[in-house]
């Protein structure tokens, strides 16, 4: 097979660290080729340097033999290296055809040819079997219908190597498969495709060989069926995988008191009925599909939807939750599950993310000292092993390992009796993954109840006590932790109540 | 089974729920129309003269409108609109009254300003990363501070092209017996109405058919997203700015053609008139979305509130600023409730 991209020692340099250091790495056409390493490992710096965002300081790129030297990520589509991100980079306003070709419209008679742009986008997303109206809005749609419209114009656009940077985190399975059969189909037509995934299975799933990263170092590059996952985890982390997830379940006492009750709680909209108990240092996980309740709940429990029937006890003592405050107030803490929207601001520091809670909790009249909040920062900080230099520095600019860090953080600080945590390894990196699993641990040891959700089982049963199946919007089965298997709880997902 | 979607029906083209705003600017300047017509009906409310006239009174508002609504579709904001428009009104009243220029010259001297400002603005706006509001606040204390300098007191204009101008009318005809007639009662559109109709007509041609104008669309939807995909930000809102200048220069010269003087304090607040107009019209202050069909719907419907006071009679016409103030709210709720629950789909 020809090589289609070859880079050659490509290294690059931040000021204080070498964020790449001579990492070869090629792509042949019509091959589907992972990327991995964990979060600062350099992928994304190589793709930066690639698509033209970063200046390598050294190392050549050759495309189709040719050496290149992308300055914008225009020149780089020009060349025929586009990129699909995670977050969709395309306008919500205009509509699914026009995304595809604003900036390059048709035009007949000095005007645009809508008709011509409509047929053409239609043609498009029938390729990848979608038969959808591409005159409404791109807002209309699911990510993954976005995702595709993305593909689509890079495709249109001619490209010969498509990066698809984590486009699988916010889609559910049906559309990671719809994804993979285009991503497929395009690799039949000779195109070079990049792909960069924390999940191990989807790496499986698709791809032909796959590139490991380091600490800005090559590890290697291998062929997919020529490395198994543990070694494939083992070479990505450096360490070995028992190592890094050598974790014990939360040890409670059979007379542990009970430290959350939830009865029979629901409303007309999100949930049906539910009863959750929880003792004190333990961990419940929720399982269950997307839309199934899981988020739901948790937004009940913390306040931010209204029950209209059931009852909450805390501590023995009944509660209304009209509102987060309310919850707050009873030291009930909730980490989102879109930890951009709804929980990291990023403009703000490390310290101010930190402090919110905590100062909701105290109210304004009575602030901190900044002496006493950079103190509390640090402490996480250090508690947490959050890489960065200070406490000073945006929650925006770390990683989604970090961010996720900081929101703990957050939670920890207010001594809370009951944390929730909705989907708080999503998009971050194993090792990242097995350090907050540790630390959710780590507080159930020191007395706190934890609600864990996750949509990934195999973590929730490595963690829980206890899980609650959750399906179409009521709880379905509770099982013991202890001894279920993934098998399990998907049965009872599939099939209803166990 | 793509064919099928190709051919989009009548329906589900109208159905678009990228036209909802829009539908609700035309359904409510309809029903109060109506209910005009059935309080007011006998005084003469749906006569052709009351409905031209909603043009007339306000072609100036409508002009500028035009360019407002690009400005707000790219997620911008322009202040300065109705200084410059006033400014414009000072050139021509004090070049052909005191220093007995002609009113062409007048005019081109105006364009150079408005739109050199308008550039100037928008280059500080995306090169120097300013906030639109805060630049646009500038360019509006420049000018009205360039209109006080000229003079401070009201100059009248006289001029015979000028005159010509402004007296020049189509009457509206009818077909009786085989013969034109003026249609009772009198009713005619004049030079601001054309003006103003023109300007709309090329504004949907812009949006609607150029590369520039979906442009301002795409900047308006995520304006990083159109830096990836490779869009000229920079440019298309250095142009819109300049454009948005150039609708100020010629809604100027229409005021000033209504009211036949220049003052240095005619137009106070006619920015927020003009944003009005737009926004009752169904564009998003957020970006992104903006009809100019709406913006002429959204001009009707703010000019239509004092026509019905007048046709009443007994009302101040502060209740006017009262209705305006609701239709406002009405509809930034609706664009609250619209944003959302698009939102909410995902």
């Amino acid at each position: 097979m020809s090589e289609l991209l070859e880079m050659r020692g490509i290294t690059m340099q931040f000021p204080g660290v070498k964020a790449l250091d001579g990492v070869d790495f090629t792509l042949r056409a019509g091959e589907i080729h992972s990327l991995l390493g964990e979060n600062g490992a350099g992928k994304s710096t190589l793709i930066k340097c690639l698509t033209g965002v970063n200046r390598m300081d050294a190392g050549t790129i050759r495309l189709d033999g040719e050496e290149i030297r992308p300055a914008s990520p225009q020149q780089a589509i020009a060349l025929g290296i586009s990129t699909v991100f995670q977050e969709v980079n395309l306008c919500p306003n205009l509509t699914v055809a026009e995304n595809i070709f604003v900036g390059r419209q048709p035009m007949k008679h000095g005007q645009i040819d809508w008709k011509t742009i409509n047929r053409r986008a239609a043609e498009l997303m029938a390729r990848f079997h979608l038969d959808i109206d591409v005159t409404r809005p791109l807002s209309y749609y699911s990510t993954a219908i976005q995702q595709m419209t993305s593909i689509a114009r890079a495709v249109d656009i001619q490209a010969k190597v498509l990066i698809l940077d984590e486009p699988t985190s916010s889609l559910d399975e049906n559309e990671v498969q719809l994804l993979f059969n285009v991503m497929r189909e395009l690799r039949e037509q000779g195109l070079g495709i990049i792909f960069i995934t924390h999940f191990l299975d989807q790496i499986y799933a698709v791809s032909d060989r796959m590139t490991i990263l380091r600490n800005g170092h090559l590890v290697g590059t291998w062929g997919v069926s020529e490395l198994s996952k543990v070694e494939l985890v083992t070479k990505m982390v450096g360490k070995d995988m028992d190592v890094i997830f050598n974790l014990k379940r939360a040890d409670v006492p059979g007379d542990a008191p009970y430290m959350l009750k939830a009865e029979h709680i629901g409303d007309t909209e999100h949930i049906r009925d539910i009863s959750v108990s929880l003792k004190k240092g333990e961990l419940v996980g929720f399982a269950g599909l997307l839309g199934s309740g899981r988020t739901e709940t948790a937004e009940m429990l913390f306040g931010a939807s209204r029950a209209t029937k059931g009852s909450i006890t805390l501590d023995g003592e009944d509660v209304t939750l009209r509102q987060p405050f309310d919850a707050i107030r009873a030291q009930i803490a909730f980490c989102p599950e879109d930890r951009k929207r709804d929980g990291i601001i990023g403009d703000l520091s490390i310290r101010e993310n930190i402090m919110l809670a905590v100062q909701s909790r105290q109210g304004f009249m009575h602030p901190m000292s900044r002496q006493e909040q950079t103190e509390l920062a640090n402490q996480y900080i250090r508690v947490l092993g959050i890489a960065t230099p200070d406490c000073e520095k945006k929650a925006g600019e770390l990683s989604g390992g970090n961010q996720q860090k900081v929101i703990l953080a957050r939670w920890m600080a207010t001594q809370p009796k009951v944390l929730i945590l909705d989907e708080p390894t999503r998009g971050i990196d194993i090792g990242a993954k097995a350090e907050i699993q540790r630390l959710m641990l780590e507080m159930c040891g020191g007395g706190v109840s934890v609600i864990f959700i996750s949509s990934e089982l195999d973590e929730i049963i490595r963690c829980s006590n206890r899980v609650v199946v959750m399906r179409d919007r009521e709880k379905v089965a509770e099982v013991d932790g202890e001894g279920c298997t993934q098998q399990d709880i998907l049965k009872i997902i599939a099939e209803g109540a166990a | 089974m793509t064919s099928t979607k190709n051919r989009q029906t009548l329906w589900s083209r109208l159905t678009n729920p990228k036209y909802i705003m829009v539908y609700a600017t035309i359904g409510i300047f309809l029903v109060i129309y109506a209910f005009g017509a059935v309080a007011y009906g006998d005084k003469g409310f749906t006569t052709l003269r009351t409905f031209v006239n909603l043009f007339i009174d306000n072609a100036y508002y409508g002009i500028s409108a035009v360019g407002m609504t690009m400005v707000l579709i790219t997620g911008g904001i322009d202040l300065s609109v109705g200084a410059v428009a006033s400014l414009t009104g000072m050139f021509l009243a004090y070049g052909t009254s005191v220093l007995g220029l002609h009113p062409l010259t007048c005019i081109a001297a105006a364009l150079v300003m408005g739109v050199g400002l308008g550039l100037l603005m928008g280059w500080v706006i995306h090169y120097l990363n300013v906030p639109a509001f805060i630049t646009t606040l500038t360019g509006m204390f420049l000018a009205r501070g360039v209109c006080s300098l000229i003079s401070r007191e009201s100059i009248d204009i006289h001029h015979p092209m000028i005159d010509a101008l402004a007296g020049w009318k189509i009457y509206l005809m009818r077909l009786v017996d085989g013969q034109w007639v003026k249609v009772k009662p009198i009713a005619f559109i004049n030079f601001n109405v054309i003006l103003f109709l023109v300007m709309i007509a090329l504004g949907t041609f812009i949006l609607q058919r150029t590369r520039f104008g979906r442009n301002i669309y795409a900047i308006g939807g995520n304006e990083q997203s159109a830096k990836l995909m490779g869009l000229p930000v920079g440019y298309t809102k250095v142009m819109v700015y300049g454009f948005n200048g150039l609708c100020s220069v010629l809604a100027g010269l229409s005021y000033a053609l209504y009211v036949k003087s220049g003052w240095n304090l005619s137009l106070q607040g006619g920015e927020l008139e003009v944003i009005t107009c737009a926004v009752i019209g169904g564009t998003l202050l957020t970006g992104g979305v903006g009809y100019m069909v709406g913006t002429l719907f959204g001009v009707l419907l703010k000019s239509i509130i004092p026509a019905l006071i007048t046709f009443n009679g007994n009302l101040l016409s502060w209740w006017g600023k009262l209705a305006t103030g609701g239709l406002l709210l009405l509809f930034i709720c609706i664009q609250r409730f619209v944003v959302t629950s698009a939102r909410g789909r995902k």
